[in-house]
């Protein structure tokens, strides 16, 4: 078997590949045109084939565990290049992804049979549904920079869709718009990037990036890394383009879990974790700047948030933040491991805190904080799996949270300690503002309106949460517990074995998690103010710049869509004044011209052609007259012209 | 062979009969007259037929004598269907081909 260009020769190939992203296409296919017919059933299409996925990308797992890599690919556009190929390619890094999407999709669609129960437009969502899940699963899967691209514009089409899913609220579609243009903004720069590639011999394949160093001059490296992780940035939502994921929240709640928590937000951390080897230092000290500004940023900001799913969404721009900062510590030593580590473990997590909040806004309809509380008694399940993923949020020993966040505090402290205390202040406030959220909706009195009626979610919206319960509480340390045989992060690539469980970083995470814990229950929950007495006007006036989110939108508002729209409706009065004058004047210059040859057409021609016919009909009067009809005059005309010509002819 | 008065005779014929034709009103008394311009023709051809010893001059005297009877008959119907149609056998009062 021969491989085609940019493939590792020791891939096997893999047709079974096709199936992955191909089972939830058939699905798109089949609800988009039969979904109202279906009715019903349609969620079950969708779920069917999600877990078919998840199956074969399970299923692949020997091969991958064993080191092996699958890959399938097929010639394209060979009239350019006969060597050209367009293919899947699994290795350990996008089997972690495929994993996590497949599962997570599966149990995300199974809950929202129970959560979209009442809409409309039941069989749509699930067909929208699907196709993120194959175009998530073909951005996974691509070997090449084309094909990540198409997938990567696809999940963001998808994005867009199921943002503005109720599209008769004018927030959503607004949301969804805002979601569409900010993250394009990124989406341009990966496009340049890979239009640089495309200039470099086989630099579209993943396989030959590490290769690249040799050819392209540092300079080139970091400007191609910095427009791709300008990419990564817009759909990862890392500072400045984060301002679209909580305004995403418009979305049904499964849409917020699983696109803009587990899946597709974390392209971007793939992204970057897949173009590692094009990184220069430089380029990685950006990233590592820009993640620690969003982590901390968006975590003050989810401090002080009163919509239970927009706190969600800041603390998924946080936790993104902080993957981000695990890629900026450097490759050396597996940094992209980590982030892919903390990317699992936020998934599940994180999956589980938006499936949560949505099972409470299912049933009470509400999701502001403030008129919310004291649901444990009515919705025990739910209250007991919110808290589980708090706590592993929080990074509590022994929760999936704590080994990954571990694991890169250890590489923070490796690479330069002030990084490891800000990451550790990081945590802190994560564990606050969860915490903060956790007792707010559950704990305490209940709120006035809603304790009546509100009641625990029905056993399909349950069941899917238990099972990432579990898998929030055991996937870190199954998969990656320092000190034991870690097989993810040796799925990933990672050779080198860490020094095991360290016990100080052990010790000051707890401290962080412990502390950050109390400050939710002193000051989020009891409401008291813990400043002193002279501190206090510092902290309202930054409470007030968190709860503003930094006047991020407002300074976008004002420096940049103002000035826009501004120009914009200039240049419409330009339209009016210039263009449309221009158009008219052409219009009526035209019209001036038409008259003129009318007239012309008239005076001249009209009356040659009529000279002509009054010419003809003069002569034809004139010659009538020879037509008597008199056979006699006839006959004398025959007579004189024959004496005549026999005269004349006479020899 | 007298030659010459029976060319004179010939000519006389013609003479009338051209006189006839641009004289006449009635049509019948034209039909005569174009009779008698073609018996001066067929006295022609007779008399050149003896003269230059032809015998093909006396098959187009034939032909003509036929030719004459033809078209009296033609003639006669076109008088007859004119006198129906128009009330008139003058031939200067039917002009409807006048331009």
């Amino acid at each position: 078997m021969t491989h085609p260009a940019g493939l590792a020769s020791t891939a096997l190939v893999a047709p079974q590949l096709l199936l992955i992203p191909g089972l939830p296409l058939a699905a798109f296919t089949i609800l988009i045109f039969a979904g109202r017919r279906l009715g019903r059933m349609s969620a079950w299409v969708a779920v069917a084939a999600l877990a078919g996925a998840a199956g074969v990308s399970w299923g692949l797992s020997p091969t991958i565990w064993a080191g092996q890599q699958l890959a399938f690919s097929w010639p394209w556009l060979t009239a350019i290049d006969p060597r050209w190929a367009l293919g899947f390619a699994v290795d350990g890094l996008s089997w972690v992804m495929l994993a996590v999407v497949t599962s997570i999709g599966t149990l995300i669609a199974t809950y929202s049979i129970g959560y979209m129960r009442a809409d409309p437009r039941f069989s749509r969502f699930f067909a929208y549904l699907s196709l993120f899940c194959a175009s998530m699963l073909t951005l996974v899967l691509a070997d090449n920079f084309v094909l990540l691209y198409a997938g990567w514009e696809l999940v963001g089409l998808c994005s867009y869709l199921l943002i503005s899913f109720w599209f008769e609220k004018p927030s959503a579609a607004e949301a969804g718009r805002k979601a569409f243009i900010t993250t394009r903004i990124g989406d341009t720069g990966l496009l340049l990037a890979i239009l640089l590639l495309s200039l470099v011999p086989g630099g579209l394949q993943f396989s030959r990036l590490s290769g690249l160093h040799h050819i392209l001059p540092g300079a080139d490296r970091t400007l191609i890394s910095l427009l791709i992780f300008l990419g990564a940035a817009g759909k990862s939502a890392q500072v400045p383009l984060h301002v679209w994921l909580p305004d995403a929240m418009e979305g049904p709640a499964p849409v917020s879990a699983l696109i803009h928590a587990a899946t597709m937000v974390a392209a971007g951390i793939y992204l970057v974790a897949r173009t590692l080897p094009l990184f220069t230092p430089q380029s990685l000290h950006v990233v590592l700047t820009v993640g620690l500004l969003t982590h901390l940023l968006a975590g003050t900001i989810a401090l002080t948030q009163t919509d239970v799913k927009r706190v969600l969404a800041y603390s998924t721009i946080s936790q993104l933040g902080l993957m981000t900062s695990a890629l900026g510590l450097g490759s050396l030593r597996g940094a992209s491991a980590l982030a892919m580590f903390h990317l699992v473990t936020h998934a599940c997590f994180k999956a589980l805190l938006f499936l949560a909040a949505g099972s409470v806004i299912h049933a009470t309809h509400e999701q502001d904080l403030s008129r919310l509380g004291g649901l444990r008694r009515a919705m025990p399940w739910t209250a007991a799996l919110f808290l589980l993923a708090s706590l592993a949020m929080s990074g509590v020993f022994p929760l999936s949270g704590f080994w990954s966040k571990d694991a890169i505090l250890l590489e923070a402290w490796h690479v330069h300690e002030a990084l490891f205390w800000l990451l550790l202040g990081g945590a802190a406030i994560t564990a606050a503002y969860i915490f903060r959220l956790y007792l707010r909706c559950f704990e305490g009195p209940a709120a006035a309106h809603d304790a009546s009626h509100a009641h625990e979610s029905p056993f399909i919206m349950v069941a899917p949460m238990a099972v990432l319960g579990v898998a929030a509480a055991v996937i870190g340390w199954l998969a990656g517990s320092p000190g034991t045989h870690h097989p993810l992060l040796h799925v990933l690539g990672v050779t080198e074995r860490h020094e095991g469980l360290d016990i100080p970083v052990l010790v000051l995470s707890t401290l962080a998690a412990c502390s950050g814990i109390g400050l939710a229950w002193v000051a989020g929950f009891h409401r008291r103010n813990v400043l002193p007495a002279p501190l206090r006007p510092l902290g309202h006036r930054l409470y007030a710049l968190a709860a503003n989110k930094y006047y991020v939108d407002e300074f976008y508002a004002r420096w940049i869509v103002q000035p826009f729209l501004a120009a914009a409706e200039r240049l419409a009065v330009f339209d009016q004044r210039v263009i449309d004058a221009t158009v008219d004047g052409v219009g009526r210059l035209g019209t001036t011209i038409g008259e003129l040859k009318e007239r012309f057409d008239r005076l001249v021609v009209d009356r040659l052609v009529n000279a002509a016919a009054e010419t003809a009909r003069g002569l034809g009067m004139f010659l009538r007259r020879l037509q008597t009809g008199i056979v006699h005059q006839y006959l004398l005309v025959v007579v004189v012209a024959v004496v005549v010509l026999s005269l004349a002819l006479r020899r | 062979m007298p030659v010459q008065p029976l060319l004179l005779l010939s000519h006389a014929l013609f003479s009338l009969g051209v006189y006839g034709i641009l004289t006449r009103r009635n049509a019948v008394g034209l039909l005569l007259a174009v009779e008698l311009i073609l018996n001066a023709a067929a006295l022609n051809f007779v008399l050149f037929g003896r003269v230059f010893a032809h015998v093909q001059a006396q098959a187009f005297a034939l032909f003509i004598i036929a030719l004459a009877a033809c078209e009296a008959v033609v003639g006669l119907a076109i008088i007859l269907a004119l006198s129906r149609h128009a009330k008139t056998v003058l031939a200067d009062q039917a002009d409807l081909l006048r331009g």
